[in-house]
């Protein structure tokens, strides 16, 4: 192979890693899970490969410290995908999985200072382009995919709500964050342990609550302390049938449940 | 060395192999974990005898108090996961409650006070206790 092909592969593998393992981070909770998934895997496939192929570039005058930063941060990079491979079989690992991604990132990014020593300048810019635009895009994308997709599948929900809320009222206008309010804080007499929604859900739905039989912590209902609530529809749906049963005695209109989501979502 | 680094990675994320020791089975099974660890944490089936789930599971409209009902569907995948990987009747028995067997009663012989701590709110309430309860590691205190 030429050693100009060869580099370009090589860069073109730095790109697929820092991409793979940037998306693995970011997404590194249950919400994206198999985008989480994904990535992880490719890690371990191009960790695995480098360490398989047996290629030898001719690097004239690199020094020492830079090599044990590349050594470092694809061992780092391994480790907490293939921690993360048993985390999904043993759920035990898991632990263990989120201690060695928290260090990968600092391997990595101190192995991005070496790198930014070695090649000051314009090389290290011409020599890391491709690189920086890949990894950057897929950033990017990612982080803003994540970000939207919850918000869609809000919106879904209160879309699907507003369309009941007129077949029960044809004077249905559009839900309210106020009356959303006054559902949540208002005090009932039916549940002898819990009065109102906030009862378990907390005074202030930033913060995060707790059941008040079981003494079950609740993770924040509002949604900008919180940004995955209300965009699983089928459970929303399932705890309003539960939640407004056992606190209201009766079930919650759709106008209800839409102004309760648009009251969380304005928190 | 490279390769050393790598088997040197390896041996550290399967360090935790060797300290596990009397763990109950953490569960494993997605819709279990989202169904039944919303109002508690998710009970490990093998902390009651298959006999004492079937109890539960035929009556979850009135679980406790609270209603935990799910679809037939669901409903019938729980069980089927909860009586699966069920423990032994410990010395016979099917309690109707995890805080209400022989064996826990015996290793939750505390005074009062205990239970009244504030952050404990109820007997069933294991992660109050034990921070790696979820997991199914009781033995940490
Ligand atoms: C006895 C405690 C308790 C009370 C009181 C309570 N909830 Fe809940 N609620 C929960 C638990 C537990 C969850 C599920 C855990 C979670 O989502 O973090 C939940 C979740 C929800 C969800 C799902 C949110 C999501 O992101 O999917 C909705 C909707 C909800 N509650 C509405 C209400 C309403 C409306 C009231 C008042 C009529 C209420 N709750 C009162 C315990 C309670
Ligand atoms: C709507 C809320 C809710 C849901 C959903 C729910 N539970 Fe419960 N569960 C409770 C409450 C409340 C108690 C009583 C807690 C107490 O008194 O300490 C309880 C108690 C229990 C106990 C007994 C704990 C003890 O005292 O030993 C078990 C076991 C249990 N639940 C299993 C399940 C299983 C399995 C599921 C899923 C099918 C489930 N729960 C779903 C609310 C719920
Ligand atoms: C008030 C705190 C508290 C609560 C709540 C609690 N435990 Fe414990 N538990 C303890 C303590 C303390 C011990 C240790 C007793 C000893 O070593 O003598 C223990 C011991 C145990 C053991 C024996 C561990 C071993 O291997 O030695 C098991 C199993 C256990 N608990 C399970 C549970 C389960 C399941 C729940 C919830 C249903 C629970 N505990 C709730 C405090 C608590």
């Amino acid at each position: 192979m030429q050693p100009k092909t060869q580099m370009r592969l090589v860069r073109l593998w730095h790109a697929a890693l820092v991409g793979g393992f940037a998306v693995a981070y970011l997404t590194g909770d249950e919400d994206t899970y198999a985008m989480h998934l994904f990535s992880g895997w490719l890690v371990v496939g191009l960790v695995a490969l480098r360490f398989i192929l047996p290629l030898k570039l001719n690097r004239p005058n690199r020094p020492r410290y830079f090599t044990w930063s590349i050594l470092a941060a694809l061992g780092m990079a391994g480790a907490a995908a293939v921690s993360g491979v048993g985390a999904d079989v043993l759920p035990w690992l898991e632990d263990l999985h989120e201690g060695l991604a928290e260090m990968s990132l600092w391997v990595a990014l101190a192995h991005v200072a070496a790198a930014l020593v070695v090649f000051k300048g314009r090389k290290w810019l011409a020599r890391l382009k491709p690189t920086a635009v890949v990894g950057a895009l897929v950033l990017l994308l990612a982080a803003s995919q994540t970000a939207l997709a919850a918000d869609a599948a809000r919106d879904a929900i209160l879309a699907t709500y507003a369309g009941q809320a007129k077949a029960e009222n044809p004077a249905f206008a559009g839900f309210s964050a106020q009356r959303g309010e006054a559902l949540y804080r208002a005090k009932n007499s039916v549940n002898p342990d819990a009065a109102s929604c906030a009862a378990c859900h907390t005074d202030d739905p930033t913060r995060a609550g707790r059941h008040v039989k079981t003494g079950r912590v609740i993770e924040p209902v509002a949604v900008s302390a919180n940004p995955k609530r209300f965009t699983d529809a089928e459970k929303v749906e399932e705890r309003f049938v539960r939640d407004c049963k056992s606190i209201l005695g009766r079930a919650c209109s759709a106008t209800e449940k839409g102004d309760y989501v648009t009251f969380m979502a304005s928190r | 060395m490279r390769t050393l680094i790598f088997a040197a990675g390896l041996t550290i994320a399967a360090l935790p192999a060797l300290a596990g020791d009397h763990r109950v089975a953490p569960v494993r099974d997605a819709l279990v974990q989202k169904e039944c660890g919303q109002c508690h944490m998710t009970f490990q089936p093998g902390l009651l005898p298959a006999a004492s789930w079937e109890r539960m599971m035929d009556k979850l409209a009135d679980h406790y108090g609270d209603n935990a009902a799910v679809s037939a569907e669901k409903g019938a995948a729980i069980r089927a996961y909860l009586t699966a990987n069920a423990g032994r009747d410990r010395r016979g028995g099917t309690p109707s409650r995890i805080t209400e067997a022989r064996w826990f009663t015996h290793e939750h012989d505390f005074p009062a006070p205990v239970w009244k701590r504030p952050e404990v709110v109820t007997k069933s309430n294991c992660p109050a206790c034990h921070q790696g309860a979820e997991q199914g590691l009781y033995d940490d205190d």
